[in-house]
């Protein structure tokens, strides 16, 4: 029990220092361009775009699909900046010299993130119903806000997978970029998944976020958790996935890195 | 004026260098054009829709991916000057700040325009879409005017990104608040009134309804006066220039803190 305390102390401790030294979006100004502006735009973009080629009917398809994908501008941008951004700010030997549990440390990356994707999402969500008339009456409102705390969760652990590769790359905002935008063509954001071909909608439902969007707009239709219940357990393991497979990364890295005596030579 | 030529030469030459072993400008100039093609022709090309509408997904990733590197990343120029420590440099040179930034921008244009090449192939060969009935003269005049449009915004906003820091990253964030406002993927008819009124305060707006207009069968009849608007706009844009350059040399004289912006 007191080493589940002091894990759980290294944990929060470590959370409270990422987001005091490495959140993206610290500054009002900062916060007000990446996690509005850019959110808002994007979910008018699409909505547009899609209004235009089906109409307006299925303005809300699209609002609902974009503001649930503004988790991974938390998910991916964060979390990838915040593991890498250790690296540029020379804090990476520090971090591999301290005996704290890597495990530990590694998941505490994405809790601010995850947190913050969850106030990006509702903020998107009250753009589609204001500009969008999203009537939530018929919606099962606790599961959709299920289905938003599993999706932040997920694209997180994918953010964690590409935050490592970050550790040994100058720019892993590239990464961050490119992972980001095409999540909006794979992931069933704004056209069902089963428009792509065969082996792409393979790569799909490898994907946090597909199950999550699917399983959000059917509670947003009013479906019980039961219903959707087979397709977050599907999301939360992929991102569990991720996770993990950041993880083993980062624990690779971290030997070679320590072999190597290349923890500042990336 | 020959050395002014010599001086945009020669910026032109370094920021092309310079772009061709950027990862960000191949981001730019490939990736994020082909990501935005394929979007725009799932979207757009469902079974069943029209060629106007098809159009716009050939056509929008190659308009996004050349806004981008034209602006963008001229942007980004003036940000890698600031860290690279040359930013001074360039503001203290006798030669007058516009005509590197013209020397520069131009290199961002002649990357950008190439961004229509990968997407129009991948439209093709991963869509099987094409243009439906191309006015080659109306489409090659309306593609000038765009770059002209490009080059006038380019041209007056980009001496903001070296005065003030966070000018570059606001316009960064609401770039796809350009593309709504221009129509680069859908018409700026579908938007509210209010938003179409402030994009026709945009001179590339005006330029690509016209590029658009030229690609379908039919045309527009007005679209000589879409040339007139938007070359119009971008004069209006170019005396507004004039004094711009001239508050921020002041201005970066003054502070001295160019680096710090």
């Amino acid at each position: 029990m007191r080493r589940f305390g002091a894990q759980a102390g290294v944990f929060f401790r470590s959370t409270y220092l990422q987001y005091v030294a490495l959140f993206q979006w610290a500054t009002l100004r900062g916060y007000f361009v990446y996690k509005i502006l850019l959110p808002v735009t994007q979910i008018l973009f699409f909505v547009e775009l899609g209004v235009y080629a089906t109409g307006r009917q299925n303005a809300l398809y699209f609002g609902l699909g974009n503001a649930l994908q503004l988790t991974a501008n938390a998910g991916i941008f964060g979390v990838i900046a915040t593991v890498a951004n250790e690296r540029q700010y020379g804090t990476l030997p520090l971090l591999l010299a301290s005996p704290a549990n890597r495990l530990v440390t590694f998941l505490s990356r994405a809790m601010v993130n995850v947190i913050d994707g969850i106030a990006t999402v509702v903020m998107g969500l009250a753009v589609v119903v204001v500009l969008f008339g999203l009537n939530l009456k018929d919606s099962n409102v606790p599961v959709l806000g299920l289905c938003v705390l599993v999706t932040s969760l997920t694209t997180a652990g994918l953010g964690l997978m590409f935050g490592s590769i970050g550790l040994v790359m100058r720019d892993a905002i590239i990464i961050a970029n490119v992972v980001y935008y095409l999540l909006l063509i794979v992931c069933g954001v704004n056209f069902p998944v089963s428009r792509l071909p065969a082996a792409v909608q393979a790569i799909s439902y490898g994907l946090p976020l597909t199950r999550g969007i699917q399983a959000a707009r059917e509670a947003a239709a009013g479906a019980s958790l039961g219903h959707v219940s087979g397709l977050l357990a599907g999301e939360l393991l992929v991102g569990s996935l991720y996770a993990l497979g950041g993880y083993v990364l980062f624990r690779f890295l971290e030997g070679y890195a320590r072999r190597g005596g290349l923890q500042e030579a990336y | 004026m020959k050395g002014y030529a010599r001086a945009a030469i020669s910026a032109f030459r370094v920021s092309m260098r310079l772009r061709v072993v950027s990862t960000w400008a191949y981001l730019n100039w490939l990736v994020f054009p082909l990501i935005f093609t394929a979007l725009g022709l799932f979207v757009l090309g469902r079974p069943g829709a029209s060629g106007s509408h098809l159009v716009y997904g050939i056509l929008g990733g190659g308009l996004i991916g050349y806004w981008g590197i034209a602006y963008l990343d001229g942007g980004n120029g003036i940000q890698d000057e600031r860290w690279n420590g040359t930013l001074e440099h360039v503001f203290a040179v006798p030669t007058p700040l516009w005509v590197i930034l013209f020397g520069k921008i131009c290199g961002s244009l002649l990357f950008g325009i190439l961004a229509f090449v990968p997407t129009v192939l991948f439209a093709y060969l991963g869509f099987h879409a094409s243009l439906p009935a191309v006015d080659p003269l109306r489409f090659v005049i309306s593609l000038g005017v765009l770059t002209f449009t490009f080059m006038t915004i380019a041209l007056t906003l980009t001496p903001l990104f070296a005065l003030w820091r966070w000018a570059f990253s606001f316009l960064n964030g609401f770039e796809l608040g350009v593309y709504i406002l221009c129509g680069f993927m859908f018409p700026v008819a579908v938007l509210a009134p209010w938003a179409q009124g402030v994009g026709d305060l945009l001179a590339p707006t005006w330029a690509t309804r016209a590029l658009y207009a030229s690609t379908v069968s039919g045309g527009a009849p007005d679209i000589e006066l879409w040339w007139l608007a938007a070359v119009g706009l971008s004069l209006l844009y170019l005396v507004g220039a004039y004094f711009m350059y001239r508050m921020v040399g002041d201005r970066a004289r003054v502070s001295g803190e160019l680096a710090l912006a």
